[in-house]
Parts: structure tokens; sequence; C-alpha cells
């Protein structure tokens, strides 16, 4: 900025004489210039290079100024040009002078202030405009006619077609607003603001200035006009010819450029001071009010365009210069019209301290380090600037850090000053190129936006050798690294969009990997850690594999799920994986076998214990090593029997062996199974059991192989160290699964980028989780926010809920419903609703800790497994309900056989005759009850008594909860002791001798399917502090009815038995 | 808030000899301020405070009649202590208790504290069973015994409390002597209980005190 200090000075009446100086500063028109002009100029150089240009107007009044004037027209010679360009200054002075008496009459009103200053602007504009006319006669139309062919000239041509439109557009702009205010002067003598167009347009014209210095600048530095006078063209030698006579003194080459140069901006940029003389003018005569504001702003607005002018066109000339001193090598590359040197370490000293640089090039777009032959250049928008030398190797006293995506490097100045300019510098060139503007900010200028973000967005290609060698990152940066979001794509196809920190994936991604061999994919959305998969993801693998649940280290890890979906062996595994392997306890179902693996896993074998169900019901418990049954094992055969040692996977025995049958016959003996003569054998059958014990038949598997506690360790794991984490709000996907919405519109779409969180009517952002835990973690509204959570897909007990329903579907439901396996069950649901209540209880910790409150002392295992039980298994259960039911149906199944058939021999009794017959004392018979219609006879009317009591009991099974089942058994009971107080017609208060007859009665009438199921489901399920009590009483009472069904039953088959025999 | 230990308690017996009469007298004068729910007269519960504990009574009634003495396992599984009640009046019921404090022996819950009530003292001028016969029976088995009339409230309260100091015997309060089948009772048990209920059970002081313990 210091080579034109005048543009900053506003000098009254001397604008002339600064545009000589303007002349001057050039160092090419230095020398030229003074060979011709005479000695005024001289002395005018002299005075301006002292800067004894301080009051000018003292020094140069009179004849000084006038010397001047004459001088550099003659200089010039370019009378055509430049004298109208001087009458401006002529006119504008005199005018001033004039208009210095007119001024005194300030309280005039606006329409006369509006008039003169439309009268002075029209004249200002008519001359403007002959002006441009002649450039447009003398320069433009005659260069536009030579279009060079050389491929520097074609570009350069393109350039000039470009100022030439901007020269157009100006030049029409001003044509047509001055014919019209000029119309309009003619006809009508009342002038408004709207009438000063370079007010009302301001923002037109400004524009239009701008793009044609900006254009002309870029001309300017390509060495355009250089060029363009070398041109070759015929008519542009013929027409040289005509222009050297007006440019007399210019009669090389160098000098003619030069004259062009000149003659194309400096009218221009003049009367851009002629608008500013203008308008203070007008400024200064009006009042206050809302014109005289517009006028302030428009006034500040062309000052600042003389600013800018002067510094593009600075900037064009040190540009210039520069292309001019290096070789072709780097201005090949680097030569760009748009481009601008900003600083130059030749200018102003500074050094890299890597590959030791000879010289440091500022561009408004790239950073340069030039050394010997070779440069590297680093795009601005990601260069990050650090003065406080926060790394062991500090870049010195005056050392500013340069961070790049791949390299770093310091730049040392020799003083604290130069360090600061070009700290300065780059920084405001960063700023700039960030912003995409330029804005020529004052020296020193701080505060809020005058720093450059630290966070960018941009696109990069890698090229040194690393993780992300030869892919392009478009995304967000911080200090030189990825940072935020973005999207890594790899030339084989390979890409990874989300989330980055420091350089390294972390957070939510999706990764599309290319398989080798298909022109298909494995997708994977997942989360990373610091650059590596870690916590819940999905991959959907190109062959048609789905694996849903954890990774740690870019392998799968912890519990998850894969599903094959190819027609070709479909399978499911869901269970604990180590090492991208299946390893540990997990549930493997053959889909086209129909049978199910449920047991441990080593490296992707069965391996250990093991129990295997068929689609059959057959069901067996091995031992297997590496995929392979050894040992002797225990086979449960649908039809009761049960063989023990060893058999084939086909289930054909083989060796020594026991087969039990369920008669009670035992077969004891080797087996052996030649192709094609069946099964033989050698052995011993006892005949003398009666019947097979229960305890074998109904054998329960895997409750010492695999102890609840160490079943889906997995699940529990996560959500474990997602309390212990502290509970981040990111983290708690990558912990806890994605949310449901969230992994269906994943689903959805492959291109979907990001997650988006999914609205319910409640928050369940972690912190809310958490203030809403200590809100209710009274016993009172406890039971309704956990229902609320555990049904909620995006609570975190909700999703743990969610995991463990489809771990235990994947065992039990099915081909798993085997009543071999009940006991397993049970235990896993008791279980399962003690770690959520432990969950709960760690959560809730969390939560009152956060808050400074001190949580309340641990309470001991027992009191927390009771509260499990009673508070958190009822809320569970509907969700495990179904399969777990069916497990009891089948386990009970023989039972119920016997119940419903005695209930089906009861229901032929008449009311009167089961009450008779199940001993019911008379004086308790509702016989009241008994309406008789006619042709009825009382003793043969049927489901009439006990009605209230009895159709209570049969909304046993419209229910899943122990606690409802059971209320629903107490309201039974009082319905009978109702009906039977009303009948007795005091208060009654049965004794157990008559209270058994009636519940028989009632139970019989009821006729619910499955009681066994239900008894002993609740009974395993309620809440064990009923233990002895009440309920257990009404349970037991109702049991002892269920089992006394099942014995009539038996006696009276036996006494047919007997009867028959005898 | 003191403990409360619960006490699972069946009753055994022919149906009429008055299981749920001396069951209703018992908790009728109720200590309790809030009345617990009950099924009927078939289960009720009683709190009586021990010491520094309360024990309460979970009471299951069990149906007298022949053809349900099946089921009673179901009930009695899970019971600290049985009280087979007999009629004095009538041998039959005396017979019926000899088959049910068998059946416990067999099939019953370990260490089940047996209690013999013969009810109906109040007519013990068509006593069919003699009181010695009981008493010996009773010692024989190592059972509590008393006679009882649920009518004019006779000896209920012994009752229960006598089957209350032996289910917590293994306490530190009282203890369980094997070898002379008494109960040794520390003397702050002894005060809580008020004097007059122990001798009514027990009588005198065992010798024999370090023999089980």
């Amino acid at each position: 900025m210091g080579s034109c200090p005048g543009a900053e000075k506003p000098w009254d009446g001397c604008s002339f004489v600064l545009s000589a100086m303007r002349l001057l500063c050039s160092p090419a028109l230095y020398g030229k210039v003074l060979l011709g002009p005479g000695k005024a100029l001289l002395q005018l150089s002299f005075y301006w290079k002292r800067g004894l240009f301080c009051s000018p107007t003292d020094e140069y009044q009179g004849s000084a100024q006038a010397q001047s004037y004459k001088n550099l027209c003659l200089l010039l010679r370019a009378e055509t040009l430049l004298v109208k360009l001087g009458n401006h200054h002529c006119f504008g002075d005199h005018e001033a002078k004039e208009e210095g008496d007119v001024a005194e009459a300030r309280c005039k009103k606006w329409d006369m202030c509006a008039a003169e200053a439309t009268t002075s602007l029209l004249q200002v504009e008519e001359n403007f405009s002959a002006c441009l006319a002649r450039m447009d006669a003398l320069i433009f139309k005659p260069l536009l006619q030579s279009e060079p062919s050389d491929q520097k000239g074609k570009e350069n041509f393109k350039l000039f077609l470009l100022l030439n439109d901007q020269f157009q557009a100006l030049w029409n702009l001003t044509e047509e607003n001055y014919r019209i205010v000029k119309q309009k002067c003619s006809t009508s003598e009342s002038f408004c603001i709207q009438d000063i167009y370079i007010v009302w347009k301001g923002d037109l014209f400004l524009s239009l200035y701008i793009q044609y210095f900006v254009t002309f600048a870029n001309y300017v530095v390509v060495h355009g006009f250089e060029h363009a006078t070398k041109s070759k063209s015929e008519a542009w030698k013929h027409h040289k010819t005509v222009l050297k006579q007006f440019l007399t003194d210019f009669t090389t080459e160098t000098s003619m450029s030069l004259a062009l140069y000149t003659v194309l901006h400096k009218p221009v940029r003049d009367h851009v001071e002629q608008y500013i003389l203008l308008l203070n003018k007008l400024n200064e005569v009006l009042q206050e009010g809302s014109e005289k504001d517009i006028v302030t702003s428009a006034v500040k607005e062309y000052v600042k365009l003389k600013s800018f002018i002067s510094q593009v066109l600075d900037e064009a000339c040190f540009t210039k210069t520069l292309w001019k001193s290096l070789g072709y090598k780097f201005t090949d590359m680097l030569c760009v019209p748009e481009r601008r040197l900003l600083e130059d370490s030749k200018n102003l000293p500074i050094s890299a301290s890597t590959n030791r640089s000879d010289r440091i090039l500022l561009f408004d777009d790239v950073l340069v380090l030039i050394q010997g032959n070779s440069f590297q250049s680093f795009d601005l928008k990601l260069v990050w600037v650090d003065e406080t030398c926060r790394e062991k190797s500090a870049p010195g006293p005056y050392g500013l850090r340069i961070i790049t995506p791949e390299e770093t490097f310091v730049l040392s100045a020799k003083d604290p000053q130069m360090k600061a300019v070009w700290q300065w510098k780059l920084n405001q060139a960063i700023r700039q190129a960030l912003n995409g503007k330029r804005d020529f900010p004052l020296w020193g200028k701080t505060g809020e936006g005058t720093e450059p973000s630290s966070c960018r967005f941009f696109t990069y290609v890698f090229r040194l050798e690393s993780k992300f060698k030869n892919a392009s990152y478009e995304g967000e940066w911080h200090w030189g690294k990825p940072h935020g979001k973005g999207t890594l794509k790899w030339r084989d196809g390979r890409n990874h969009v989300g989330d980055f920190k420091e350089g390294l994936e972390h957070g939510f991604g999706i990764c599309l990997v290319p398989r080798r061999s298909e022109d298909r994919y494995d997708c994977y959305k997942c989360h990373w850690y610091e650059g590596k998969m870690r916590g819940y993801g999905i991959c959907e693998y190109g062959n048609d594999m789905v694996y849903k649940g954890y990774f740690k280290d870019d392998v799968r890890q912890g519990f998850g799920i894969l599903e094959n979906f190819s027609a070709e062996h479909p399978f499911k595994y869901t269970g604990q994986w180590e090492n991208d392997k299946k390893n540990g306890y997990g549930v493997w179902e053959d889909k086209d076998r129909g049978e199910r693996y449920i047991g441990t896993w080593l490296d992707d074998h069965r391996h250990g214990q093991g129990i295997v169900v068929t689609q059959s019901g057959v069901c067996y418990q091995r031992t297997f090593h590496a995929d392979k049954m050894v040992g002797s094992g225990i086979l449960l055969l649908e039809d009761d029997s049960v063989y023990e040692g060893n058999f084939t996977q086909d289930l054909t025995f083989v060796g020594k062996g026991k087969l039990s049958f369920a008669n009670g016959f035992i077969l004891e003996g080797t087996f052996t199974n030649k192709s094609g003569q069946g099964l033989q054998t050698q052995g011993i059958l006892n005949t003398s059991n009666e019947q097979l014990d229960e305890r074998i038949t109904k054998a329960q598997l895997g409750l010492k192989e695999f102890p609840v506690e160490k079943r889906w360790k997995g699940i529990y794991d996560q959500f474990l160290e997602f309390i212990h984490s502290g509970c981040k709000e990111e983290m708690e996907e990558s912990f806890t699964g994605f949310h449901i919405q969230t992994s269906k519109e994943l689903r959805k779409s492959q291109e979907y980028l990001f997650c988006q969180r999914g609205t319910e009517d409640v928050s369940w952002k972690t912190e809310d989780i958490l203030e809403e835990l200590v809100q209710h973690h009274e016993l009172g509204s406890l039971q309704s926010y956990l229902e609320k959570a555990l049904k909620s897909s995006l609570h975190p007990l909700g999703k743990l809920l969610k995991a463990l329903t489809i771990a235990f579907q994947a065992t039990y439901s099915g081909i798993g419903a085997n009543r071999h396996l009940l006991t397993m069950a049970q235990e896993e649901v008791k279980y399962y609703a003690k770690k959520i209540w432990e969950f709960y209880q760690g959560l809730l910790h969390l939560a009152l800790e956060q808050k400074g409150q001190l949580p309340a002392k641990c309470v001991d295992g027992e009191v927390s497994d009771q509260k499990a039980y009673s508070v958190v298994l009822p809320l569970i259960l509907p969700c495990f309900y179904p399969e777990l039911f069916m497990l009891y149906m089948l386990y009970h199944e023989r039972e119920d056989d016997l119940y419903c058939q005695g209930i089906v021999d009861l229901s032929l009794f008449p009311d009167i005759k089961l009450l008779e017959f199940l001993d019911v004392q008379k004086h308790l018979w509702p016989l009241k009850d008994l309406t008789l219609t006619t042709n009825q006879r009382r003793s043969l009317i049927k489901d009439k008594c006990f009605l209230s009591a009895t159709e209570c009991l049969q909304k046993l099974i419209t229910t899943v909860d122990p606690r409802e089942k059971l209320l629903i058994l107490q309201k039974t009971y009082e319905e009978i002791e109702s009906t039977v107080s009303r009948v007795v017609e005091k208060d009654y208060k049965l004794p157990m001798d008559d209270l058994l007859p009636l519940l028989m009665y009632v139970v019989s009438r009821a006729k619910i399917q499955h009681l066994g199921a239900e008894i002993h489901l609740i009974r395993d399920l309620m809440d064990p502090t009923n233990q002895g009590g009440l309920y257990d009483f009404l349970l037991t009472a109702l049991e002892s009815c269920y089992e006394h069904i099942q014995r009539m039953r038996l006696h009276q088959r036996e006494n047919c038995h007997v009867t028959r025999t005898s | 808030m003191m403990a409360i230990r619960e006490l699972k308690v069946c009753l055994l017996g022919d149906t009429g000899v008055g299981k749920s009469s001396i069951v209703c007298r018992f908790v009728q004068d109720h200590f309790d301020h809030n009345i617990s729910p009950t099924i009927g007269a078939s289960f009720m519960t009683k709190t009586v405070p021990c010491g520094n504990e309360l024990h309460k009574f979970l009471i299951w009634d069990t149906a007298g009649q022949e053809r349900f003495h099946s089921l009673a396992p179901m009930y009695y599984r899970g019971s600290a202590a049985a009280v087979i009640v007999y009629d004095i009046t009538k041998q039959d019921s005396f017979h019926t208790l000899k088959k049910w404090v068998k059946e416990l022996k067999e099939h019953g819950p370990e260490n089940i504290v047996m209690a013999i009530a013969g009810n109906k003292c109040d007519l013990s001028d068509i006593r069919e069973v003699p009181m010695k016969d009981a008493k010996e029976y009773a010692e024989s088995i190592g059972a509590i015994v008393v006679e009882t009339s649920a009518k004019n409230a006779v000896n209920i309260e012994e009752l229960f409390q006598g089957i209350m100091i032996r289910t917590v015997c293994s306490s530190s309060l009282a203890s369980w002597c094997w070898l002379c089948r008494r109960l040794l009772v520390s003397s702050e048990l002894a005060a809580g209980l008020g004097h007059a209920a122990v001798p009514a059970v027990l009588g005198g002081v065992c010798l024999h005190r370090d023999s089980r313990l």
C-alpha cells in the first residue's frame, strides 16, 4: 500500500497532479516519462519521492499546477484522451470555485441541490462518455480485430474479450443513465434523489467498476498489453501507426504497451474520483435527513471503490513484475491470470525450515516454496498458521508453524516484526481464500472475523505414504487434519463417509469396500474409534451375509448376529465373537437341515458342550471337538425314550449305549449299524420297571454346562461399559446399538450419510434420561417410568431388552421350543430381569452422582434380586411370554392332556350332580341361581352355579403378568365367598374343607386349557416374596384342584381296568 | 422397625375336629393394627412379637376329607410347622393324626415342628382319647402337645407360642436339647414371653446344656 499514498488522501482540487503521480509510481514509467517532461515534472517527482506532498494545495497553487498540467499534456500528447481527462479536472476545479459562492445558500431546497448536482453529474458524464467512446474506437475496436494465433496470445485474447465486455457494460450503463436524466433535464425542472443515479443505482455502478478493474488487472498480470502491442495482424499494424501519432513519445514497443495500460484505466479511475467529489459537494449542501444518509453512505462506498482500484492495480503490477522475474518453468505452472502475489520473501525475508527453500511466495490462493528448479505449493484453504509453538520442535523465537494436511514446516523470520507481518499476511490471505473474496484489510486490524477459521471444508487428495494414500477427502478440516464430517474416496471404489477426529475415522461412519473378485461391496455402517471400527455396527457383506453386532479393532468382537440370506446354505448365528470368529456361547441355526445348535464355539467351530434341537423334536446334548462329536451323549427322543451313549450326527446309535423306552423297558448293550443291514444290537433288555422316571423324560439340558451368567455376556458387557464410561450421548449408539428408526433409514439407502435421530414423543437424550431417572426413582413412579423406558426403542434399557429378546428368540423360538430347554429359558428370563435391574441401578447411581447427590448406600443382593423380580420381571415378561409359555405347554403336555380329559368328563355333569360329586356341603349350594324355565328339571341344569367365579377365573389367560394372574385368582375366591355368603345369608368364612370342593367346581367349569402350564409359569415367575403367603396359598389351592382332576381321571381309568379284568 | 420372620404353619386333621376354629380363635384377638387379607378361614395370618422380632404366622388350612389326603403335600411343603388336630371325643381322629405324623416324617419338610392339638377339651366328659396317650405319643415323636378348646379359648395362645419357640430354637435365644427333648430358653426370651407361657410347654431346665450346641 505504500506505493500509492495519494489514493488515501483526498486532495482537493489536485486530482490531476495526483493522476500524474500515479503514473510516476510505476517504476517502468519513471524512466521513460522523465526523458521527455519538463522541469516541473521532474520537480514533482522529486517532491513526491521525498513525501513532501503533505500540503500540496499551498505549494501547487497557481503556476505549478498549471505548468505541470501543460507539461503532462505535452508529454503524453494523447490529446484526444488526456485533454478530456484534464478537462474534467479543470472544469471540476472551476465549478468548485464558482459553486463556492453557491454553497453559501445551504438553506436551499433539495430541489435546488438535486438540480445542481444533476447538472454537474450530466456534465461529468458527458465528458466521460465521450472519453469512453474514444477509448473504444481507438483501442478496443482495433485490438479486437487482431486475434493472435499463438496459444499464449489466444489465452490473453480471451481475457481481452472479457475486458471488452466489462468495458462495454460500463459504457452502456453510463450512456443509458446519462441519456435518461438528460431527457428529463430538458423537459422538467424538478429533480429527486433518484436522478442522481450513481447514488440510486450505486450497487450496480460499483459492481461494474469492480469487475472492470478486476478483469483489467488479470489482463495486466499476464502481460496482456505487451503481447497485444506485438500483435502481428495487419489491421493492428496499420492502426498502430495511427495511434503512434497520438502517442508520439512512445516510440518503442514497451512504451506502447505502457501507454495502452495508462489510457485504459486512468480515465475510468479518475472518473470515480469525480463521482466522489460530486457527491461530497452534494452532501455538504444537504441537510440532515434520510437523503443525506443515503448520499453519505454512497460516498463511503465510492471511496472504498477508489481504494480498491488502487490496491488491485498495485497488486497486479507487483505480480506482473514477479512473473517477469521468474523463469518459464515456474510461470508455466504458477501463472494464472487471477493469481496475485501478496508477499515475497525477497521483499520481506523469511525462510522455511524444511528443504531449505530459497524463496517463499505468498499468493492469494497458494503458498509456494521455491527451491532450485522445483517448487511446492500449498492451497491456502488447507494452511493453518500456528504461532504458539505447541509442539516439541519449537520453531524458534520468530518462527511460524505452517500446518498443511501432509506437511508441517516452520517459517522463521529474523525479527518479531517480520514474523508479525508474515503471520498477519498469511492469515489474511487464508481468510480471504476461505471467504472466496478479496477485501484488502487494513494492516494490523484484529478481532472478530479477521482471523481465518480453524475449521474448514475442503477437498484434498492424500499423496504421501499413509493410511489415506491416494484417497481424496472431502469434508471438514481442523488444523491440517480431517475433523468433523467428511468423505474419503479411494480409486479402487472404497469409500468412507462419516465422522472424523484428528485425522482418523472416529464416530459413526459408512464404509464401502469392494470385494476382490466380484462387482460387489461390503458395506459397513459402524462406529469408529481412532481409525478403527469399535462398537455397534452393521455390515452387509457382498455375499448376502449380514452381521449386526459389535466390533473392536476392525474385527467382530462381542455379541453379534451373522445371517446368511443367500439361497445356498442359509444360516443364522447369534452369539459371541472374538477376533472376528465365533467364540464362546452362541446359537447356530442351520435353516436347511432344520437344526439348531446351542452351545460353545471355538474359532468358528462347535467346541465344548452343545445342545442340538431338531425340527422333529429330537434333542441331544454332547461334547464337540472342532465340529466333531466326541464321547457319549444323551439323546432325548420325541416318544419319551432316552438313549445314553454314542451316536452319529444322523442319530444312529454306535457302540455301547443304553436305550430307555417310555414304557420303562431298558435296553443296554452294543449297537452297530452296518450299511443296508439296519440297526443291530447285542445286549440285555430289562422289562422290570413300571414307567420311566420323570427325571429322565423331562430332563432339563444345559443348566450346568451354560450357567445363566455366562450366556449373552457380550450384550451385558457393552451396557456395563456404557455406564462405566459415563453415558456419553455421542457414545450411546456405539454401545447400545443403533436407534431402531436410524437403522431402518440406514437400510433404506446406502447413500444416506448421517444418522438422523428419530423423534418419539419423549426426548431420550442421555442427559434427559438421567434427569428423569432421578425424578422417578421413588417406587411409586418407578414402575411406570421403567415400563415406558423398556418399551422405548431409544432408551438404553429398552434397547437392552430388545437385544435380549432377539437372543432369547434365537434360542427358544421355532425349533428351539423343546421341553428339555424349559429351565434354561426360565432361568434366563429371570436373569434378564436381574441384569436390567442392575443396569437401572447403575444408571441411577450415575445420574445421582452427576447431580452431585450422594447415591444411597448399596442395597444388598437379596433385596436387589427381590426388586428385579417384583418390579422388572412383570414388565419384561410380555417380550418373552410366547416362547416361554410354549415351553411350559410342552413340558406339561401330558398332565394337561389328562386334566383336559377330566374336565371333559366333569363337563357332562349337571350342576347339582357335580356339586354332589365333589362333596360340596348341601347348605352351600346356590340353588337360587338355578332358575327354571318350563320343561326343565333342576337336576339337569348346567353352568349356572358360581357363574361369576367361573367367569372371573377364565380371565386368567388374558394376561401374561403373574401378578395380574394372581389377582384374578384372588377375585375368583372373593366371588365364591360372596356367592356362598349370599346363599347362607351371612358372612361366611370358608374353611378349606368347604373351599376346596367349591374351587374344584369352579375350575372344572372354567375349563382353562393348559392350566398346568399356567400354574407353573405363575409359580416360577411370581414375586418370590409371595412364598408362603396368600397368593402362594391360592395358587397351591388351584394346583391341588388341577392335580385332583387329573387323578380322578387316572382313578377312573384304573377302575375301568379293574372292572374289565375282573 | 422390627424384623419380621415369616412362619408357615399348616393345619392337618380330619374334617370336623375344629382345625379352622383353632386358627380363628388364635387370629381373633388381633395384635396387628392392619388386618391382613385372608382367604376365608382357609388362609390366615397373625403377627406376634417375640424378643426383638416379630413373628408372622402364615396359617394354611387343608381339606380334611379323606379323598383330598393325597393333595396335602402341596400344602405342607415349605412349612416350618404343622399343627395336627384331633378331637378328644373321637378316637378315629387320633388315628388319622398318627397317619399324618407318619406321612410328615416320611415326606414332610426336614425339621418340621409338629404340634399336636387335642381339641374340644371342654367336652372332656365324653372324651375318647386319654390325655396320657397323647402325651406319651407326642413325647415319642418329639412333638409339642396341648389339649385345647377353641370354643373356650383354652391353650390356643400357648400352642402357637410353643411353635414359635421351637421354630426359633436355632437362634441364640433358645435351643433345643436333643437328649431330653426339651427347649432351653434364655431368660431374656422367657421374660419376653411371660413366665406363665413357658412352663406350660416345657417345665424345668435341662442339664445337658452343651449336648447339641
